[in-house]
């Protein structure tokens, strides 16, 4: 037999269709021809390569498409019409805006300051939105304010108190201090508490109640004009929030320094 | 599976009775044959082209067809997915011929393009991505038949057609079926050799 031959029935041959003299001299010839036993093995191999293919899915689209085209636009039942619709919307992109959206809306509502359990027809004025915004600001700011001035009285106190101690020993707190503006600028005026004013709290405190021992701070630029500044017009509302970054300035130096 | 499918009795008894209300101008009975036929249709198309967008359009080409030519299906000469498989074939072999002039132009890119996706593919060792990669050599490996070759051996390997069918579907005699088969397998088992150490090249770095 030669290799043309067996190349002609190599697929008789595995589908086992020869009779039994053709399989025989096949066979015999697979056993003496090493270069068609390995193509008869190639192709053994392809074929079950082929049979074990699976089918391909086809899109689901492709019917409903092919019957638009052929059949023509067939009616749709209730819940495909439903899918088709909802199918848009079912990706992240809109999924993140509806969210966001809901999310603004809901904060909206909040400061417009309208309750959704019990809505009244007002509620749908844009006046009436204006006034709730105004009125929400404005409580705000007043918060704000009023936990400005607590924390106010909160140091105003514990000047106090720190008043109270350095009098108890009143020669340490000069010998401490080796540079002469800013102690003289803090005892002298604290030392008669008859009126405690802003600028002594604001000023003692910074060097006491931080670090008693490094009251160098004291003279900082900062801490001067803060405290000129609140002298000057201490009913101001900018005064406290003014001393309070003075005050973080002057301490985020001391720290890094 | 396949096999399977292919067996059932019912859907063959049912389809003269399907044809016969789908002429009349049922549009269920339409949908019924399209539902019926459309994955093995669409199989075909997709193992003789290799790509799946042609494919779908390939596949509703054919079903216009043979929505159109329904009348000349005559039920004593054979089953209707035979006469289906026939009209795809011939339908296939028409769109080879147009498309010929673009493949030339087209294979030496798409060729390029496989050889470069195989290799990040294979890195990951789940078999999953073992059998697509194989089918994706299959479908490379058939590409490279010639047509007859490989519509006999898309008949006979994939769609677990008998001869007699093929040779229907064809329209050449049983021997002619069996020898392109014969060839197209050997010629198949010849490219996918030669596309192993390729794919054995890609996974290497």
């Amino acid at each position: 037999m030669t290799h043309m031959e067996l190349e002609n029935l190599v697929s008789d041959y595995l589908e086992g269709q020869l009779d039994i003299a053709r399989r025989v001299d096949v066979e015999a010839h697979l056993d003496t021809c090493p270069p068609c036993r390995e193509l008869t093995a190639a192709v053994r191999e392809t074929l079950a390569l082929c049979r074990s293919a699976e089918d391909v899915e086809p899109a689901p689209w492709l019917v409903p498409k092919i019957l638009r085209a052929t059949v023509g636009e067939r009616k749709l039942t209730w819940w495909e019409r439903a899918a088709a619709a909802v199918r848009p919307v079912l990706n992240a992109r809109v999924a993140y805006a509806v969210g966001m959206a809901v999310f603004s809306f809901s904060i909206i509502i909040n400061v417009a300051g309208i309750n959704l359990r019990h809505f009244k027809a007002q509620d749908l004025k844009p006046s009436t939105w204006l006034y709730q915004f105004n009125r929400n600001g404005h409580l705000l700011y007043a918060r704000a304010e009023k936990f400005c001035y607590d924390l106010k009285v909160v140091y105003e106190l514990e000047t106090r108190l720190r008043q109270l101690r350095p009098q108890s020993n009143p020669s340490e707190e000069p010998k401490q201090s080796p540079q002469p503006e800013a102690p003289a600028g803090g005892s002298t005026l604290d030392r008669p508490p008859a009126a405690p004013q802003l600028a002594h709290t604001g000023q003692l405190e910074k060097g006491s109640w931080k670090t008693p021992g490094r009251s160098s701070e004291l003279s900082s630029p900062y801490a001067v004009t803060a405290a000129t500044y609140v002298k000057k017009s201490p009913g101001s509302r900018f005064e406290l929030p003014l001393v309070f970054s003075f005050y973080t300035v002057s301490s985020v130096r001391s720290i890094t320094r | 599976m396949r096999t399977l499918e292919r067996g059932d009795g019912s859907g063959v008894d049912e389809q003269p009775e399907l044809v016969k209300r789908a002429l009349a101008g049922e549009n269920s009975a339409r949908e019924e044959l399209l539902v019926a036929h459309s994955r093995k249709i669409y199989n075909l198309c997709y193992r003789f082209t290799g790509r799946t967008s042609e494919a779908e359009d390939l596949t509703q080409e054919v079903f216009i067809k043979v929505f159109q030519t329904l009348r000349t299906y005559d039920a004593a000469q054979g089953a209707f997915s035979t006469w289906l498989n026939r009209v795809a074939r011939n339908h296939l072999v028409d769109h080879y011929r147009r498309t010929r002039k673009d493949r030339l132009t087209s294979s030496i890119d798409e060729d390029a393009v496989q050889i470069e996706a195989r290799p990040s593919q294979s890195t990951s060792p789940t078999e999953q991505v073992e059998s697509r990669e194989r089918r994706e050599l299959l479908q490379a490996a058939l590409g490279r038949l010639s047509p007859d070759m490989r519509e006999a051996v898309i008949l006979r390997d994939l769609q677990d057609l008998e001869y007699e069918e093929i040779s229907q579907v064809l329209g050449v005699p049983v021997g002619t079926v069996k020898s392109r088969i014969n060839r197209g397998r050997l010629e198949l088992a010849r490219v996918l050799k030669r596309m192993e150490p390729m794919r054995g090249q890609g996974t290497e770095p």
